[in-house]
């Protein structure tokens, strides 16, 4: 942490200590993101700051016993410092590109306040943000379908067309939460014919139909952090070699390393949980894939391009 | 990090903040604790570096005179209606939007920003409130290496070299954007005076800003015009397709059913594609469930395509 880390914090826990006097210093830390052992060092810091001429009464007062002896906050003669900076324009910018971000996850309700919520921010930062996001968020009828039934707590049936098997299922979930992968939105639930999570895009579901059944307590869902490749246990290690064309493998799939080659040849290792999903890849890319490491894992999507251009020769 | 600088910044600021006037660098040589005991030249380093952090966390200092005799004697201050966070009211349910939109990027520089961009909101009593919103995991990665200097550049209108398809340019961002997780940068390339748009994870090797911030002014763009290219193109064409019952439901969406003699256990669709969107390798992953019967180039590229799927279990 610099030193400027701590000014800026420093900036804003003044006015923050005054709007909530006897603030803990656990929940304070926590808050502005840091460890309470940081906070009291902010705190002593502050201890020293106050009006030119640095006489005692000038000074911000801060009860250090009550700090060291109880966990709480006790900050006072600051008056010179009631509010906080201005936002700075990066600051500005990350809070209402994450707004907007919102616009295309949440049901009508949220849209609603985001909205009203990004034209006020926008009226003090004085400038429109420069960036914008665009999620695959599917249609604004399932998002209020299923923040309804999560409201509810009660089991939904999807009209679901998947990406691996080609065909359209209507699984019955208790939905658990809505969340972002990659720029996709995605329903994280419970499937009773499999009895296991299962993630949904949303804007792969067709329609959402409500059931009267109460979700029951499945415990916490896989985490959705990262590429979530990585957290399968019984995944397999795939290399594949692929022409310059098929490069942007690489920038829409989790891989776990790329090597351009001078010829343009791009050697990516891939980390394969669902054999469905590389078969899909491979017939996808067809002649662009050079070679495929264990060849053994190209069986299945070999033997379904040859059932298929059966087809096309007879 | 040093306590004792912290102290000096925050004791200038206080002091910058509370002048009536313009105050002369020697004034604050002596008001400011942390500045006594410096020879000449360590004091005007030290108070230097100390603007110059203050101004980049956005504190306005102001330098200008107040003396009509002597207008060429400078001194500094900080004006407090431009210091301070406006008032901001927002209603329960904009609290909640607040709380979950501090919770969206996954990318470490823009998520610092915005943990101080949250602290100031609860330092002017809002409250961020995402626990009410907790079926809702939103986030936004940004895994490009060139996009932090690129988000950079594009708020604080700076210009940026880099090399794009094998050419180096010079161009001045006007707008990033996020369709479907990857990122793309509109932009007014100076070495072809021609406005373009890049995919951020193409730049190749390390961007570099070019000179000075507010460097230029970006015009009205038509952004849903602009990123039109990144959306799905029409169709200009149309294929005729024989697909399986009840599979390849993503194309039975984009298509319509059409009478005529189908093989058995298929039926008829017409599906619009666009040659610029290589529609091969779409129709081939769906294998058998998809057998394309007419244009006969179309028909000769997917059965191409599979040839070469057929060729990989011997490679």
């Amino acid at each position: 942490m610099t030193s400027a880390d701590q000014v800026a914090r420093l900036l804003a826990l003044v006015p923050y200590l005054q709007q909530h006097p006897d603030a803990d210093v656990r929940v304070t830390a926590a808050l502005f993101n840091t460890t309470p052992r940081q906070l009291v060092a902010d705190l002593k810091v502050l201890w020293y700051c106050g009006l030119p001429g640095g006489l005692p009464g000038d000074l911000i007062e801060i009860d250090m016993d009550a700090v060291e002896l109880h966990g709480r906050i006790r900050l006072s003669n600051a008056g010179f410092l009631a509010r906080p900076v201005r936002f700075t324009l990066d600051e500005a910018m990350s809070l209402a590109v994450a707004l907007r971000a919102l616009l295309e996850l949440g049901d009508s309700g949220l849209k609603t306040a985001v909205q009203s919520a990004l034209v006020k921010l926008e009226a003090v930062i004085g400038t429109e943000a420069r960036v914008g996001v665009r999620l695959a968020g599917g249609e604004d009828e399932t998002r209020d379908a299923l923040a309804a039934a999560l409201a509810r707590g009660v089991a939904v049936r999807l009209d679901y067309h998947g990406p691996s098997r080609g065909v359209a299922t209507r699984p019955l979930v208790d939905p658990e939460r809505i969340v972002v992968r990659d720029g996709y939105a995605y329903l994280d639930a419970w499937s009773h014919e499999r009895g296991a999570w299962r993630s949904f895009r949303l804007d792969r579901i067709v329609a959402v139909t409500p059931t009267d059944r109460p979700v029951s307590d499945h415990g916490a869902p896989p985490s959705p952090a990262g590429g979530w490749l990585d957290h399968r246990q019984d995944a397999v290690e795939v290399t594949l070699e692929l022409a310059p064309e098929a490069r942007w493998v690489t920038e829409y799939h989790p891989i776990r390393s790329a090597v351009i080659k001078p010829d343009g040849v791009v050697s990516v290792t891939l980390l394969v949980a669902d054999p469905a999903w590389l078969r899909r890849l491979l017939l996808r890319l067809g002649p662009a894939v050079l070679r495929v490491e264990p060849p053994a894992a190209a069986a299945s999507a070999a033997e379904v391009a040859r059932e298929a251009l059966d087809l096309y020769e007879s | 990090m040093s306590a004792r600088k912290s102290e000096r910044i925050m004791n200038l600021t206080i002091c910058l903040l509370m002048a009536r006037r313009f105050l002369p660098r020697e004034s604050i040589r002596e008001a400011v604790e942390g500045y006594h005991g410096l020879s000449d030249a360590a004091f005007e380093r030290t108070f230097e570096r100390d603007k110059e952090e203050l101004r980049a966390m956005g504190v306005p200092i102001e330098t200008g005179s107040d003396s009509v005799l002597f207008p060429d004697e400078v001194g500094y201050r900080i004006r407090r209606a431009d210091f301070e966070l406006p008032p901001l009211e927002f209603s329960a349910g904009e609290t909640v939007a607040l709380g979950l939109a501090s919770t969206v990027w996954d990318q470490a520089r823009v998520a610092d920003d915005m943990v101080r961009a949250v602290a100031k909101l609860r330092a002017a009593g809002v409250e961020p409130d995402a626990d009410r919103a907790a079926h809702l995991a939103p986030s936004l990665a940004a895994h490009e290496a060139a996009f932090e200097l690129l988000w950079q550049a594009t708020n604080s209108r700076t210009r940026v070299r880099f090399t794009y398809k094998g050419v180096e340019r010079v161009v001045e961002p006007w707008f990033l954007a996020n369709r479907r997780g990857a990122w793309y940068l509109l932009a007014f390339d100076t070495t072809r005076s021609d406005r373009r748009l890049y995919k951020v994870a193409r730049v190749e090797g390390e961007a570099t800003v070019v000179g000075e911030a507010q460097a230029y002014a970006v015009p009205e763009i038509d952004l849903e015009a602009a990123f039109a290219a990144l959306e799905a193109r029409p169709a200009d064409l149309w294929a005729v397709v024989a697909i399986a019952d009840g599979r390849a439901p993503d194309l039975r969406r984009r298509a319509e059913p059409i009478d005529g003699v189908a093989p058995a256990g298929r039926s008829l669709f017409r599906l619009p594609y666009s040659e610029e969107r290589d529609p091969v390798g779409e129709l081939a992953a769906h294998g058998a469930d998809v057998l394309v019967l007419e244009p006969a180039a179309l028909r000769a590229a997917v059965a191409r395509h599979l040839r070469g799927v057929v060729g990989l279990e011997a490679s």
